[in-house]
């Protein structure tokens, strides 16, 4: 099959749902003759034609905005922020109207919108330009968070968050847009709120997100090395979380550890460990279950402090053998 | 008619506020959205207008009273008009935000959440439980008294997995007898596995000679423990005494002649139960406790009846039995009895007990002696009544009815005179239960 | 562009192209905006609201003006203190005062209250409760127009407070820059809660402002339902033409506080009264010839629908508990 990169992928479904859907138009902030700052919109301005690609001022709370009320009157608008960073500037917009619009109408109407943004850290981008701040959004009733962790799963899971009828928040990584995978040429789903078991193992349940999926399959590959066999599972859409194959996998191996690269403190992981230990499979449970997550700092712009300030492919080696070897 | 003033809602909480000053006199003549009275919630400062244009009369709070939001403060009335009559009418309902909490039934039992949760996992009907909270709720204090009560003791905290403790159930593995191979001696799940694999021929019927096998579980578990606990820590020693029950009888007698067909008959534990109370009350040293390095003298006087149950043995409890007639004493010991039985008991059955009366006169015992049940300091035991030849004072020989009672002492609270002083006391209240007036 | 004050237009012209029956019918919704929000300052101080309200009484002109130079296929983007413009675009007074009481027939199922009152199906995009929150909604409304190409238009209705949010800095300029069909439509009543306008800009006239994005900016007595009109008007017939936005600034005033918890320390009794002289609704009905007892039979009729308004809200359900959830997700 043919093989992907995650910008490419993304940019796929972009430009068959557009040809597809007079309805769906991208906005943002240098989206155009420019491709979009990670280059995910390239090209696609000679082909649709500044309607269909909107290039906006510097105006996050504006280009929010314009995605609500252009979703609101019947279109489906693709918002693409920058660095996701930046979303704090469109926050009034996406927590104060998207997200409760509907509710706040008894439910007769709809904001089917995209906000599209690039997270996470490893590019020497430095504290602002670097956060992975996807767990503000899961705190906010209304709205869906999607974090594809591979080439694959991005236009899926873009072509069916463009389809859906409520504001999604699209998280991307920056490391992954130039990774590779084996996407099919023709549109296809990949459904909101279903988990995948990425690997299968009896010792340990991993739960990972986005680029912390691909660090965790490397780490089980070292780990099977040592007879210690992981099961990965990639959540894909982190709200609504399908945590059922998660209890179900517990159940099996008697330990758990999630792995994201959001700061610890408040982080998703805590969601995913409480509704383990709230489950049937706390009854199955061999040892503590664990977080490995983002140290509580900002992002540092060294090379070696920001390594260190995320979890890595030997962090989480560590951990997953302390808890299968008794160290907890 | 008069347009009523009434005091304004302000804010999203506000129920009351207070009237700082009126404006405007009663009988001046305002216009619609004149400020007439100055109020304060607890936020701000406010002022009430005229609702109307007109004569503003029937002023119905001073300055400084209190006022709840809605109610009618004043009128404003033309001046050809009267005011309405002085009624006073309730302020308009409000529909409650919630609606109110259904009223427990009569017959339903009142158990806050966490008490239903322990008590369903210990076992508990919480009809047996009295509740202390409000309105006689239970809480989850009453049903862990009436746990430590029914059974105390139980195994010490167990470091184990939940996967260690859900296996040691699937296996009926005590997970208390197993090794944990875990981080700081955890018992994981194969710990578990491997214990019952390896059990010595544990299973009961393999065994030679053995017909049946009783797991010392429940009940049975709480008396082996608390028995062992009080014969191995409290000196025990035994005093006893030959009873002429011959008063008791006709005591008995005299007071089932007036009873109707329907009262409960008065049983000689009642009696003895009466009689302990009183010896109790002249020997409060008997009625006492040891708590670590002190012995506390207790102030009521409630007296247990053990009563055999099927397999075991509970020890409901009457409580002020130093302050209650025999009558009121035998409807009490028929009540706790038979709900000992039903396995009916209420908490406060199970608690406070300073003494304990054991008889088994019942079972055609003679005379035995009883173990004392902690943390109480003595035990009657009670043997049956049987017709002896007795020599009396005079060196006549009488048949007459003897009872033999043995007090079993705790050595730590009392020495022996002190027991003897009461067994003394007690066999002259079973053989002149006259003195019990005095 | 330039700003300018809009001159006092001819009432007569006006008058005689409406006709009897649709100038008194202005009236009559006037009346009947100013008799909800009494009603709803009543049964507020009755205890039967729950939570508070923003009140546009002395507004009354703006709301009707601006309504009436729309299309019923145009859009509304409305602000807090919104119940005249949800009336003016003809919404149904009973499901307005059921949302208003939280009743499960109100426009939003009882979940939106005063504040958040809309009517999608109408093109009524809802009230909003965030100051300067519809301003940027209104851009992508603009931008669906556009993208759809419809001549519909979309006005989006902020106080003056809102001008001085950052988002509307963003979204005029955007709108500006892509020449979209939205009237920004500044009700400048004063204060923004305590705030005076004197106070909280360095500019004449909010109107001003247009400058900066290259649009025209016009301002107009708001108590005078024909100049609102007049200016509302102008500002729709440049937007379908496919010129962009308008900033339109109303002056007006409210006469009751922000909401109902105001003791309005910061103006002047005599303050209120000099504006209260300026009745938007006096001022129409003696355009129309009316004087106060003419107008006393209209008062009714505003009465009566109001009371019917609040029979039919009391007399609906509550919502029920298991449907709290609803409406969360689509």
């Amino acid at each position: 099959m043919r093989e992907l990169s995650y910008a490419e992928a993304l940019r796929e479904c972009l430009r068959q749902t557009m040809t597809a859907d007079e309805r769906v138009f991208m906005i943002g902030e240098d989206i155009g003759i420019y491709g979009g700052a990670f280059g995910v919109s390239a090209g696609l301005l000679a082909e649709f034609g500044k309607e269909r690609i909107i290039d906006t001022p510097i105006s996050e709370a504006g280009l929010a905005g314009a995605c609500i009320g252009a979703a609101l009157t019947g279109m489906r608008p693709v918002g693409e922020i920058q660095f996701m960073d930046f979303v704090a500037l469109s926050m009034e917009q996406i927590v104060l109207q998207a997200a409760k619009i509907r509710f706040m109408f008894g439910g007769k109407a709809t904001v089917p919108m995209v906000l599209r943004m690039p997270g996470g850290s490893g590019t020497g981008a430095a504290a602002q330009h670097s956060e992975s701040l996807e767990n503000w959004f899961v705190h906010v009733p209304g709205l869906k968070v999607v974090m594809p962790s591979n080439a694959y799963d991005a236009k899926g899971l873009l072509r069916a968050a463009i389809y859906d009828d409520n504001p999604v928040i699209f998280v991307e990584h920056k490391l992954l847009y130039r990774t590779k995978a084996d996407v099919p040429e023709e549109p296809y789903e990949v459904p909101l709120g279903k988990s995948k078991i990425v690997r299968e193992g009896s010792d340990l349940t991993i739960v990972a997100t986005s680029i912390m999926v691909q660090r965790t399959l490397q780490a089980a590959e070292q780990l099977a090395q040592e007879n210690i066999e992981v099961e990965i599972i990639d959540p894909r859409t982190i709200k609504p979380l399908d945590s059922a194959p998660i209890i179900d996998s517990v159940k099996k191996t008697g330990r758990a550890l999630v792995v994201h690269e959001a700061v610890k403190m408040g982080g998703f992981g805590g969601e995913v460990v409480s509704q383990i230990v709230a489950s049937e499979a706390f009854d199955y449970l061999e040892a503590p279950v664990r977080r490995l997550a983002g140290l509580d700092t900002p992002i540092p712009y060294n090379r070696t402090l920001e390594y260190h300030a995320v979890p890595q492919v030997e962090n989480i080696v560590d951990e997953a053998r302390k808890l299968v070897q008794g160290g907890y | 008619m008069a347009k009523a003033v009434i005091m304004p809602k302000f804010g999203f909480t506000q129920e009351t506020a207070d009237i700082i000053k009126w404006l405007v006199q009663p009988g001046t003549l305002v216009e619609a959205g004149d400020p007439i009275a100055e109020v304060t919630t607890d936020k701000v400062d406010m002022e009430v207008e005229a609702p109307a244009t007109g004569i503003l009369d029937g002023i119905r709070y001073q300055e400084g009273e209190t006022v709840p939001v809605t109610a009618i403060i004043a009128y404003i009335r033309q001046p050809d008009e009267a005011l309405p009559p002085p009624e006073t009418e309730a302020p308009p309902a409000v529909a409650p935000a919630h609606p109110p909490a259904q009223p427990a039934g009569p017959d339903t039992v009142a158990v806050t959440p966490v008490a239903a949760r322990v008590a369903a996992h210990k076992g508990v009907d919480v009809e047996q439980v009295v509740g202390s909270g409000p309105g006689g709720r239970i809480t989850r204090g009453d049903v862990e008294a009436f746990v430590a009560q029914r059974d105390a003791g139980g195994s010490a905290k167990v470091r184990a997995a939940p996967a260690g403790r859900r296996r040691a159930r699937e296996l009926d593995v005590d997970v208390a007898s197993v090794k944990g191979s875990g981080p700081r001696g955890r018992v994981q799940s194969w710990d578990v596995q491997a214990a019952h694999a390896t059990k010595p021929a544990a299973v009961p019927t393999t065994e030679a000679g053995v017909a049946e096998v009783i797991p010392l579980v429940g009940m049975r578990r709480t008396i082996a423990q608390r028995m062992q606990a009080s014969f191995q820590e409290a000196p025990h020693m035994t005093f006893s005494a030959e009873i002429d029950a011959t008063a008791m009888q006709a005591l008995r007698d005299r007071l089932h002649a007036g009873l109707s067909a329907e009262q409960p008959r008065v049983s000689m534990t009642a009696i003895l139960l009466k009689a302990c109370a009183w010896a109790l009350r002249r020997n409060p040293r008997m009625n006492a406790r040891l708590s670590e390095d002190r012995i506390l003298v207790l102030s009521d006087v409630n007296v247990g009846i053990a009563v055999a149950l099927e397999d075991g043995l509970i020890v409901p409890v009457v409580h002020h039995a130093d302050a209650k007639g025999i009558l009121e004493l035998a409807a009490e010991v028929t009540a706790v009895s038979s709900r000992a039985r039903a396995g009916k008991l209420r908490s406060q059955d199970l608690m406070g007990g300073t003494f304990t009366i054991s008889n088994l006169g019942m079972f055609g015992v003679d005379s035995f002696t009883a173990i004392i049940n902690p943390p109480e300091t003595g035990i009657l035991a009670v043997g049956r009544i049987v017709r002896r030849l007795v020599v009396m004072s005079d060196d006549d020989v009488a048949i007459r009815p003897m009872m033999t009672i043995t007090l079993s002492a705790d050595h730590r609270t009392v020495d022996g005179a002190i027991a003897a002083h009461f067994l003394n006391d007690l066999r002259s209240a079973l053989e002149y239960p006259a003195l019990m007036t005095m | 562009m330039t700003s300018k004050h809009s001159t006092q237009p001819d009432y007569q012209t006006y008058l005689q192209a409406w006709g009897q029956e649709k100038a008194l019918a202005l009236l009559k919704e006037m009346l009947v905006i100013r008799t909800f929000e009494e009603k709803a300052e009543e049964l507020y101080a009755l205890g039967k609201v729950h939570g508070t309200m923003h009140l546009s009484i002395g507004q009354e002109a703006s709301a009707a003006g601006a309504s009436l130079a729309l299309r019923e296929s145009d859009y509304l983007l409305n602000h807090h203190r919104g119940h005249g413009h949800c009336l003016a675009w003809g919404s149904d007074v009973n499901l307005m005062m059921a949302e208003f009481l939280g009743k499960e027939t109100g426009y939003c199922r009882g979940r939106g209250g005063s504040m958040h009152i809309a009517n999608v199906e109408a093109n009524n995009l809802g009230a909003n409760g965030i100051v300067g929150g519809g301003i940027p909604i209104a851009v992508g409304v603009g931008l669906s127009i556009k993208l759809r190409k419809t001549d519909q238009v979309v006005i989006v209705m902020f106080g003056d407070g809102a001008a001085n949010e950052g988002a509307f800095h963003e979204s005029l300029n955007m709108a500006s820059i892509w020449k979209l069909p939205i009237i920004y439509y500044c009700e400048n009543n004063q204060y923004a809660m305590s705030m005076a306008v004197k106070r909280a800009f360095n500019i004449e006239r909010i109107s001003q402002r247009a400058c900066a994005y290259g649009i025209p900016g016009v301002t107009m007595d708001g108590n005078d339902l024909f100049a609102v009109y007049a200016a509302v008007s102008e500002a729709v017939e440049r937007a379908r033409a496919g010129n962009g936005p308008t900033l339109v600034e109303a002056e007006t005033y409210r006469w009751r506080g922000h909401s109902k918890s105001d003791r309005q320390a910061y103006r002047t009794r005599e303050e209120v009264k000099a504006w209260q002289k300026k009745d938007p609704i006096r001022h129409y009905a003696r355009a129309l010839g009316l004087d106060d007892a003419g107008m006393e039979r209209y008062r009714a009729e505003a009465s009566e629908i109001i009371d019917q308004a609040v029979a039919f809200a009391e007399a609906s359900p509550e919502p029920s508990i298991d449907t709290i959830l609803e409406g969360v997700y689509a």
